[in-house]
């Protein structure tokens, strides 16, 4: 089929990117404080090698977890960005611009600032990661919720668009109240959180995080057909059939599974969303969803991964916050394609 | 031919109230009721501001009536589905298509959304409806191309052709001709004339070439603000009704051949005698330059033209002389500066 053979290269440069990204899960196996040799890594992962000694241990409870998180992480705000780029047909659109990331910085202050002390040491041992995950988690919901009934009653997505931002900076505000009146050892907490991390999280979170991310990218999945048509423009979208508001309920909840998840359990990682789309198009010349979906999955777990790496490297006695690695590798990307393109009306 | 013509009407508007509500209210004074018939091109003419684009946006069901039914195929429009809707009105605004990477064949396979599965797969059948599509408007040597790379015309025929991929029975433009050179905007009037021709298509377009509409449509709806008047163009040029449409200040008129003119203010006369093309184009440029052509010979301020095997010559005969010029330019030199020459 000739239309088939229009898509060559950019299933090549699938192909390519699952290579890519299965080395950098290999090189981020080997990263860490520990040295383990690759054979002895290739040994694990084959079921060869004891998993209960000490290589065994430090592998499938500490740097597996890490790196299966970094690629749900990278998967879930790539995909999400592409969804939010097309959905307000703004290049510099990104995951968090709905404000359900700040929600969820909300929800992790009034738990880390807002309770008493003993409150919160209690919460902490009883409950560790997971309190912190369920506030961001609750916080981003109730943006969430008020996005999505926003978007019933307000046609033009640029309003929407606003809206997310001004709830967002609400937010952000209140946050900062919060902050004005913690205690230091707080503040310190709360911002380790917004550094965001990958360590955190447990292979029982991981149980929680799977499910989720997969149901995020399940709903983008299937909106790519939705996604495509949007393009164009909502009016030329309803003018070929799309029932816009229910492309954006499903849409927004997506976007709000895979980001708010991942702030949940990640805390905010920035610059993945806005800047692995437009890699993706460049890389694939694709507008069509259903290539640029894979290719935001793997190329934005690339990334992620390639970030952790990064932020382990050998000769560094500490771990670099992820989301500095993030930026700094991110930022870049962004200048480049703005300044490579000039105008920016027509970047999608 | 059907013997009852009203069964073979597309659109059909009952009494419709079309604008907006609230602070910006707009809407008609006067409910409108219009028709169009498989395989008509219809244009739609009026001011800037009169409300064309918001009864076009109405008509392709983006926007809701205040009041009144609009008819598809004989069934109230709200009776649709959105999905069925799709299937019988496409819909072009004015509005840029603004996709980096976008190929001319993916924009037209998006005509197909009505009709493929959930995953948006082109089976072997809507694939030859696209091709088919970009063949009708002449531009399948483009189907690789960036929608960027492309002319204005060239795009405005890959929108077309999107809606020819949605396969409707009705299709409305909101100023196709709009940006457009000249020859494009014939050229584009043109197909879509071809389109409701060939394929039965009923096509509305709104525009603002009043020239090209006189020439093509085979129906007028002309907007003012006390609402819409249908008809053929010659009908509405005899009951008078496009000097509605200009003001007195305008610069325009309609000839009584029905060709839209330019409004002049002649300032002298001159008698010209000659035939033929050299006769026409002559007195055209006469006239740009504000004289009044008699045929009449034997006047003193007469042009001749000679024309022989030598070329063709014209002879001013004005008060004093006689001058011979080799060219229009020459001889509206020496008509406009006869003092230096």
């Amino acid at each position: 089929m000739d239309t088939q053979g229009k898509y060559i290269s950019a299933y090549g440069w699938l192909g390519v990117l699952l290579l890519i990204g299965a080395g950098l899960f290999l090189t981020n196996l080997l990263t860490g404080s520990v040295q383990i040799p690759m054979k002895d890594i290739l040994g694990l992962l084959s079921g060869q090698s004891n998993r209960s000694d000490e290589y065994g241990i430090i592998l499938f409870e500490l740097r597996i977890p890490r790196a299966l998180t970094a690629i749900l992480a990278g998967m879930a705000l790539s995909v999400s960005g592409l969804q939010m780029q097309t959905m307000f047909r703004n290049p510099l659109a990104g995951p968090y611009v709905l404000g359900i990331s700040a929600g969820s910085s909300l929800g992790v202050a009034l738990l880390v600032l807002g309770t008493s002390g003993i409150a919160a040491t209690i919460t902490a041992s009883a409950f560790g990661n997971w309190a912190l995950a369920i506030a961001a988690w609750a916080g981003g919901g109730i943006v969430l919720f008020l996005i999505l009934l926003v978007s019933i009653r307000v046609r033009d997505i640029m309003t929407i668009l606003i809206l997310g931002i001004l709830f967002g900076s609400a937010t952000t505000a209140v946050v900062s109240i919060l902050q004005y009146f913690s205690s230091e050892a707080m503040l310190k907490s709360f911002i380790i959180w917004t550094l965001g991390s990958l360590t955190g999280v447990t292979s029982l979170q991981l149980k929680v995080l799977l499910p989720a991310v997969a149901l995020g990218l399940f709903l983008a999945i299937i909106s790519s057909k939705q996604l495509n048509v949007l393009l164009l423009g909502e009016n030329y979208a309803k003018s070929l059939g799309l029932n816009v508001q229910k492309t954006r309920f499903i849409v927004f909840t997506g976007t709000s599974i895979l980001s708010g998840t991942i702030t949940a359990f990640c805390g905010p990682i920035g610059f993945i969303g806005i800047a692995v789309p437009h890699i993706a198009r460049l890389l694939t010349g694709a507008t069509d969803h259903r290539i640029l979906i894979p290719a935001c999955m793997l190329l934005g777990s690339s990334f992620m991964l390639l970030s952790d790496i990064i932020s382990q490297l050998p000769g560094l006695e500490a771990t670099l916050p992820i989301n500095s690695v993030t930026a700094l590798l991110g930022i870049p990307v962004v200048i480049w394609i703005v300044v490579r393109n000039q105008k920016l009306s027509n970047l999608l | 031919m059907n013997s009852n013509p009203a069964n073979k009407n597309i659109l059909e508007i009952r009494g419709l109230l079309a604008g907006y509500t609230g602070r910006h209210s707009f809407t008609f004074r006067h409910k409108l009721d219009l028709s169009i018939r498989e395989g008509e091109l219809v244009a739609l003419v009026g001011k800037n501001g009169v409300g064309k684009s918001t009864l076009l946006r109405t008509l392709a069901g983006l926007h809701p009536p205040l009041g009144g039914d609009i008819y598809l195929s004989g069934k109230r429009n709200i009776e649709y589905s959105s999905l069925e809707l799709s299937t019988m009105v496409g819909f072009v605004s004015t509005e840029p298509v603004l996709v980096n990477n976008m190929k001319v064949f993916d924009l037209i396979a998006l005509g197909r959304y009505p009709y493929t599965n959930w995953f948006g797969r082109n089976r072997p059948a809507d694939l030859e409806t696209i091709r088919d599509s970009m063949e009708m408007v002449g531009i399948s040597h483009l189907r690789d191309k960036n929608i960027f790379q492309i002319s204005d015309g060239e795009r405005q025929r890959a929108m077309i052709a999107r809606t020819l991929a949605q396969d409707t029975r009705l299709i409305i433009m909101d100023e196709p001709t709009a940006f457009l050179d000249l020859p494009n905007k014939y050229e584009i009037v043109h197909l879509l004339k071809t389109l409701s021709r060939e394929y039965q298509k009923a096509v509305v377009f709104s525009t603002h070439e009043l020239g090209i509409a006189i020439d093509e449509a085979d129906k007028i709806w002309l907007q003012t603000e006390e609402g819409i008047q249908q008809g053929s163009p010659e009908d509405l040029i005899l009951q008078k009704q496009f000097s509605n449409m200009f003001d007195r200040k305008a610069s325009s008129y309609i000839s009584d051949k029905g060709e839209l003119k330019i409004k002049r203010k002649f300032s002298g006369k001159i008698a010209l005698e000659g035939t033929g093309k050299e006769f026409q184009m002559t007195r055209k440029a006469l006239e740009r330059i504000g004289y009044e052509v008699h045929q009449a010979s034997g006047e003193k301020n007469q042009v001749t033209i000679m024309n022989d095997e030598c070329g063709c010559k014209w002879i001013v005969n004005s008060e004093e002389t006689g001058k011979v010029c080799n060219s229009i330019y020459e001889l509206l030199d020496s008509i406009r500066y006869p003092l230096q020459k």
